[in-house]
């Protein structure tokens, strides 16, 4: 319940700052600090708390997916109606689509029934009904083998967990058992149709258990695919072509982008391939890689790169973590010769660890500089010390430039 | 009704069985064969009533302290057919099965049994690498499994899995129910506790089947629970329970059946319990002997099998003597031979499906790995066992 009414508590917050990434000034949220403090430094402190570390920036139109109905893929296809959606919205497209085109989806999760803590199911109970649209008990790891039992059968089952800071309850039932359906029945039986989503990554004041990217601790586990989309149009197109994959898939949803990000997304639905790298920006000096919200830090870092030290960078939203488009990565990594990976999980064992082992292996006698990691640092998420532990547009730079001078 | 009646006494509810019988009992005429809302109705909220409003518990006041003492001494009581001595003891319960199908049911369990003795030796032998008997439990299998129609599912383990292939059967009106087993040990997990309360509240056509035989490896029932075993979890969840002796194959055939029928029928979970006891080792990686008795063990084996009362009934009825049991004991030893020869003569799968069904569809990087063993064993091909598998 707690955690129901902390969400709750975030969603008004969020609301109340406001979309584009920028926080206005909550009324009374400095009022306990007025307290303890004087009010000149509480207005500024407040303002600095509240500033996020990022810039949306939507990706320019036209883009080269198909819808749905158009096949070949055209080079610029019309995307057919669109409509203004931010990142909850686009998911909430991505799920009436699938309802209505699959009869046997369903969606379920803790508090879903009502439109859920972010607002991602809002209006779909009442439009399919309360046998396809339902809340749960309380119970990550229920969720989540219930959810393998629709998908065995053959039905669509879309599960929410509502932090993926909540899914290790589930961990034994998405390694052990969703991954491993298929290949321990020699395909005899699978739950390919089961997607799982749930709200991912920083978002200014989450905290420990409000904040985490889990991603590396599932790339570690065959069977399963991991997708993290950077904004409305990529979660629309990437999270249908989960729920249509055949294979087990966790999409995590960016939740601070939620708000933050709005942008022309199609009405129909249409298809984003999964384990294929994006390359958003070219360049030729140094490539970026990173994914979901760090996406747009590094692609600030970009600009600041080229007006600061005129050098051009690549930039690379890699979208889908296992299984991973190594070739594009190498490919760029070949061309440039460095290599900048990002993430906000900490650095031990995050998946640049991954891109980083890899890389060295395929291009070794390309790196002109030793692949550089900028990530959180080894500790739990912290709570105030948020802005000084996420790997900021300052930290990229600052690595970036050590890689161009080596 | 002895349900309700042990549980109102475990309970010691004042409002005598009313309430109790409501809850447990869940009377198909009271709201209909598909319930489509939940139990507890929103009451008329008025602030001039006495009466306890939370929405949590449907419940009158009481105003003596007085905690709830869970009654273990005297459980909830073991449904039976037949006596040890495969006697009927009450004949409305006969389920009257004609002669074909408890033959049936005979020479499923002979001949699972005489599968375990060969299987175990080949394990002894080390024709394979591990196996699991039976011994004793059975009527649990059998006398459930002849309940069952062709196309119900029946996952053995996963709990909560078992309770979503449930709700998409409701929901694509499959006409099946769904069968979960699992021993009383396995109920200690967190998935149980899930999937009872998933199966409730999503009211799904779910039989939960505990084998309660006494260990968990050697973990006794003392050690791996301090209630009143597993049936009567059941009733804390909202769920309709029952336990019966699983070394009865009729009682257990009866409770499924049942089971089976009103879970279809009102969309709503079953637990049974069989009481039953594991008379073999808990795998060929274990000696009990090292924590418990062998009289204890004889004791079973001798006094109350499933086997040895089924025999006796149909001895009774005059469908089966001396001479057919030998015969058939042959007959089922030769099959298994066969069988097991058949098997031990085909080679193993080919290396390279290490990497298939990974995925549907196998991604680059593993092709790139699967490629990886086989220039591997070109090289180093002699060093593993290639000849056991196919080319």
């Amino acid at each position: 319940m707690a955690v129901v009414a902390a969400a709750a508590g975030w969603l008004l917050r969020l609301r109340a700052a406001g979309a584009e990434g920028h926080w206005r000034r909550l009324p009374g949220a400095g009022l306990a600090r007025g307290f303890l403090h004087p009010a000149a430094t509480v207005e500024d402190a407040a303002q600095r708390r509240q500033v996020a570390h990022f810039t949306f920036q939507p990706d320019p139109e036209p883009r080269e997916y198909a819808l749905e109905t158009q096949s070949p893929l055209p080079r610029n296809f019309e995307m057919g109606q669109t409509q203004k959606m931010n990142l909850f919205q686009s998911v909430t497209s991505a799920l009436d689509n699938s309802l209505a085109k699959d009869p046997t989806a369903v969606i379920f999760g803790e508090d879903v029934a009502f439109g859920g803590v972010f607002r991602c199911t809002v209006g779909l109970r009442d439009k399919y009904g309360k046998d396809r649209v339902f809340n749960t008990p309380l119970c990550e790891q229920g969720i989540v083998g219930f959810g393998i039992g629709i998908a065995v059968t053959g039905a669509t089952a879309i599960a929410e967990i509502q932090f993926a800071d909540y899914i290790f309850p589930a961990f034994d039932q998405i390694v052990n058992e969703a991954a491993k359906y298929r290949y321990r029945s020699g395909d005899l039986f699978n739950c390919g149709s089961l997607t799982i989503r749930s709200p991912w990554g920083c978002v200014g004041h989450g905290a420990l258990y409000h904040s985490q990217s889990p991603e590396a601790f599932f790339a570690h586990c065959p069977g399963i695919k991991v997708v993290i989309p950077r904004s409305p149009f990529q979660a629309k197109g990437l999270l249908l072509s989960c729920i249509e994959d055949k294979n087990p898939c966790i999409f995590f949803e960016p939740k601070i982008l939620y708000r933050a990000a709005a942008e022309e997304v199609p009405i129909e639905p249409y298809n984003i391939p999964l384990s294929q790298a994006e390359v958003i920006q070219e360049g030729s000096d140094v490539t970026l890689v990173a994914w979901g919200t760090q996406v747009h830090v590094i692609r600030e870092v970009a600009s600041m790169a080229k007006e600061k030290l005129g050098v051009s960078c690549e930039v690379i939203d890699l979208r889908t973590i296992i299984p991973w488009d190594v070739d594009t990565i190498c490919k760029s990594v070949i061309k440039t010769g460095r290599l900048l990976i990002s993430h906000e999980a900490p650095l031990t064992g995050g998946f640049a660890s991954e891109i980083s082992s890899t890389v060295q292996e395929e291009c070794f006698l390309n790196l002109e500089a030793p692949i550089s990691r900028v990530c959180g640092y080894d500790t739990p998420f912290p709570h105030i010390f948020e802005p000084f532990y996420i790997p900021d547009k300052w930290k990229c730079y600052d690595a970036l430039r050590k890689m161009i001078n080596y | 009704m002895a349900v309700a009646i042990a549980a109102a006494r475990v309970w010691r509810l004042n409002r005598g069985l009313s309430q109790a019988a409501l809850l447990l009992l869940r009377q198909p005429g009271a709201r209909g064969l598909a319930r489509s809302h939940p139990p507890r109705q929103q009451q008329q909220f008025s602030s001039l009533d006495d009466k306890p409003q939370f929405p949590g518990a449907s419940a009158e006041f009481i105003d003596k302290l007085e905690f709830i003492q869970p009654n273990v001494i005297s459980g909830i009581p073991i449904y039976r057919v037949m006596d040890r001595q495969g006697q009927i003891i009450n004949p409305s319960e006969d389920p009257h099965l004609p002669k074909e199908k408890v033959l049936k049911l005979y020479k499923s369990m002979t001949l699972l049994n005489t599968m375990d003795r060969i299987l175990y030796e080949s394990q002894r032998q080390g024709r394979i690498s591990f196996y699991m008997t039976n011994y004793g439990e059975e009527g649990t299998h059998v006398g459930s499994a002849a309940a069952l129609d062709n196309t119900d599912l029946v996952f053995g383990q996963y709990r909560e899995a078992a309770v979503g292939a449930a709700y998409a059967a409701k929901r694509a009106n499959a006409n099946r129910v769904v069968i979960c087993y699992f021993g009383e040990g396995a109920a200690s997990e967190g998935d149980a506790h899930a999937g009872f309360n998933f199966a409730a509240t999503l009211e799904c056509p779910i039989i939960f089947f505990c084998r309660n035989n006494g260990y968990a490896i050697s973990t006794p029932t003392s050690e791996q629970y301090r209630g009143d075993g597993i049936a009567a979890r059941g009733p804390g969840y909202g769920i309709m329970s029952i336990r019966v002796d699983g070394n009865d194959v009729f009682a257990v055939y009866n409770a499924t059946k049942e089971a089976r029928r009103r879970a279809v029928a009102e969309n709503q979970p079953f637990l049974i319990e069989a009481m039953t006891y594991r008379i073999g080792h808990h795998s060929t990686s274990d000696d009990s002997s090292a924590y418990r008795s062998v009289d204890e063990v004889n004791y079973w084996d001798k006094q109350d099998h499933p086997i040895s009362r089924l025999r006796h009934y149909l001895l009774s009825q005059g469908w089966w003597d001396e001479e057919q049991e030998k015969a058939w004991r042959k007959q089922s030893r030769r099959k298994v031979m066969e069988a097991f020869e058949q098997a031990e003569r085909k080679p193993k799968p080919n290396p390279n499906l290490l990497f298939s069904d990974v995925y549907q569809e196998m991604p680059a990087q593993l092709r790139k790995q699967q490629e990886s063993l086989a220039r591997h064993l070109q090289t180093y091909g002699e060093h593993y066992p290639l000849d056991h598998f196919d080319k």
